[in-house]
């Protein structure tokens, strides 16, 4: 009552930290430190994870990553194209696409298409990485498709009717006026949606797993199996981090770039 | 099911650890008559965790009620002690040692008595010879008889089980091991002809080539029995004790028999 607003925010401050610094030396005090760094963190079994777990694991998970990427940006983009055109039953199409891809869980996306499509079909997948990646491109392009219209509606209406005032045809000036405009914009959450797609690919192995297509999620969880410690998933964890802490610092870097260019 | 693998152990084991520093533990005492102290996890009740579903041994009837081989053998003995079954679903995977964790009392879930697993939870005797077995598409069966026949294909395991071990140990020239997380993605991986055999145990291949009329068991390893057992944290002797005379009994009163006809023969 008597305290003045700066000074009530200024405790609260304190209390905030006084909090934070309990929180810690209670960490720090009452965690058995040599017990856990035993059972999460033995230097032994860390050197022994490489060099497979960066040849063949992270290999793997760069590989379905990088698959469900392109796969899922060029579908998004056509459905983006498709959501914004003047032709109805195209809005409708990638309306339901859309709204099916991102409404379904991404494992049970794998199992009813990585299962499903060759038990109706009897048609194969040609190999492992085409049967987890095209569910991933799946599910990735609805997201994007989202991304990429948000990006296109962002970009000022007078570009198009100039360019179309030019003389452009609308995909020319579609393709060579407003997607380049928009894709400045969709850079940043594209990169996001990137590093939301190396930590999905570790849903693929529910399709099963040999040595060669062995994910980095899979490959820490089985190293847990066979050296009945935790340490293979905290270094599993560590080559996650390492893959996607610089995406997320650029992301971060563009943002701020992007706001000093007042846009 | 028999599978050996550690992921979960590990997980339980930190669990300890962090609940080690946590302190309070929220179990109660129950007294038994005639069973010395038994401590549950939930007053009055068996609270009994498993890999479920994995018909023919733990699964829900069509009214939720839980049921299979393992479910009625467990029931008999918690009915015969006064107590109610109550069923917490684990994944496979180091669940021998959700007892130790505080998730349950006890572990049945058709799991294979292994000397590793017995260094981190105390095992009943067993009341259940367990085989491996192939399970191929039906058109396969004449070829796929034997594990050498398999040469150059692909078998499906799952992670941690003694399917995978036997697997590892017996896989033919060429052959391909790929492994599931749990039973279903096999049966699929089966049909849509991803893998070409399904190495596991024998009853639960049999269970679903009966079911499903397009898969048959084309061999069971016969000279490789293994033996399930019920599992409780180790040093929890009241209820192992409760346990071991609980399969006693059913044995002797035949009611084990009339379980097994139930699940097993016609």
């Amino acid at each position: 009552m008597a305290i003045s607003k700066r000074k009530r925010a200024m405790y609260t401050r304190y209390a905030v930290y006084a909090l934070s610094i309990a929180a810690l030396a209670a960490m720090v005090l009452f965690v058995d430190w040599d017990k856990l760094s035993n059972a999460m963190f033995r230097w032994n079994i860390v050197k022994e994870q490489f060099p497979d777990i960066l040849t063949k694991a992270a290999k793997n998970t760069v590989i379905f990553t990088i698959l469900g990427f392109a796969g899922g940006l060029s579908l998004g983009l056509i459905f983006a194209l498709m959501r914004l055109s003047t032709i109805r039953p195209y809005r409708w199409l990638a309306a339901t696409y859309i709204e099916i891809f991102r409404g379904i869980p991404l494992v049970v996306t794998l199992l009813i298409l990585g299962f499903g499509i060759p038990i109706a079909t009897g048609w194969q997948w040609p190999n492992a990485y085409m049967q987890g990646a095209v569910p991933l491109a799946l599910v990735a392009s609805a997201y994007m498709a989202e991304t990429i219209r948000a990006g296109i509606e962002a970009v000022p209406k007078g570009q198009m009717e100039a360019a179309r005032s030019l003389g452009m045809s609308y995909p020319r000036a579609m393709g060579t006026i407003v997607i380049p405009q928009a894709l400045r914009i969709i850079v940043p959450p594209l990169t996001n949606e990137f590093v939301l797609l190396i930590k999905d690919t570790s849903l693929i192995s529910v399709l099963g797993v040999t040595d060669a297509t062995k994910d980095l999620a899979r490959f820490g969880r089985d190293g847990v199996n066979s050296t009945a410690n935790a340490t293979p998933l905290m270094v599993a964890g560590l080559v996650y981090l390492a893959m996607t802490l610089p995406l997320t610092q650029l992301v971060a870097w563009m943002e701020r770039r992007a706001k000093a260019a007042g846009k | 099911m028999a599978r050996y693998s550690r992921v979960l152990a590990t997980f339980a084991a930190l669990s300890l650890v962090v609940a080690a520093c946590g302190g309070d533990d929220s179990s109660s005492d129950t007294t038994v008559a005639g069973g010395g102290e038994l401590e549950l996890v939930k007053d009055g009740v068996l609270t009994v965790c498993s890999d479920a579903p994995y018909e023919p041994f733990e699964y829900q009837d069509e009214n939720g009620e839980w049921t299979g081989f393992d479910m009625d053998v467990v029931r008999a003995i918690a009915t015969e002690n006064g107590l109610e079954l109550e069923v917490s679903v684990q994944p496979f995977d180091g669940i021998w040692l959700a007892p130790a964790a505080g998730k349950c009392d006890m572990v049945a879930s058709s799991m294979t008595i292994t000397e590793e697993r017995e260094n981190a939870a105390d095992f009943t005797k067993s009341y259940f010879d367990a085989f491996q077995s192939l399970l191929v598409r039906s058109d396969d069966a004449e070829t796929y008889n034997s594990l050498d026949a398999l040469a150059g294909k692909t078998i499906a395991v799952q992670t941690g089980t003694t399917g995978e071990a036997f697997a590892n140990e017996n896989k033919p020239e060429g052959a391909t091991i790929q492994s599931f997380d749990e039973a279903s993605a096999m049966f699929l991986a089966l049909e849509s002809g991803q893998v070409d055999a399904v190495l596991q145990d024998y009853l639960i291949n049999k269970e679903r080539a009966d079911k499903q009329g397009t898969s048959t068991v084309s061999v069971k390893f016969e000279d490789t029995p293994e033996q399930y057992g019920f599992a409780v944290e180790t040093g929890n002797s009241a209820l192992l004790d409760i346990l071991n005379k609980g399969i006693d009994d059913l044995k002797a009163s035949g009611e084990y028999q009339k379980i097994y006809d139930k699940y097993f023969i016609g």
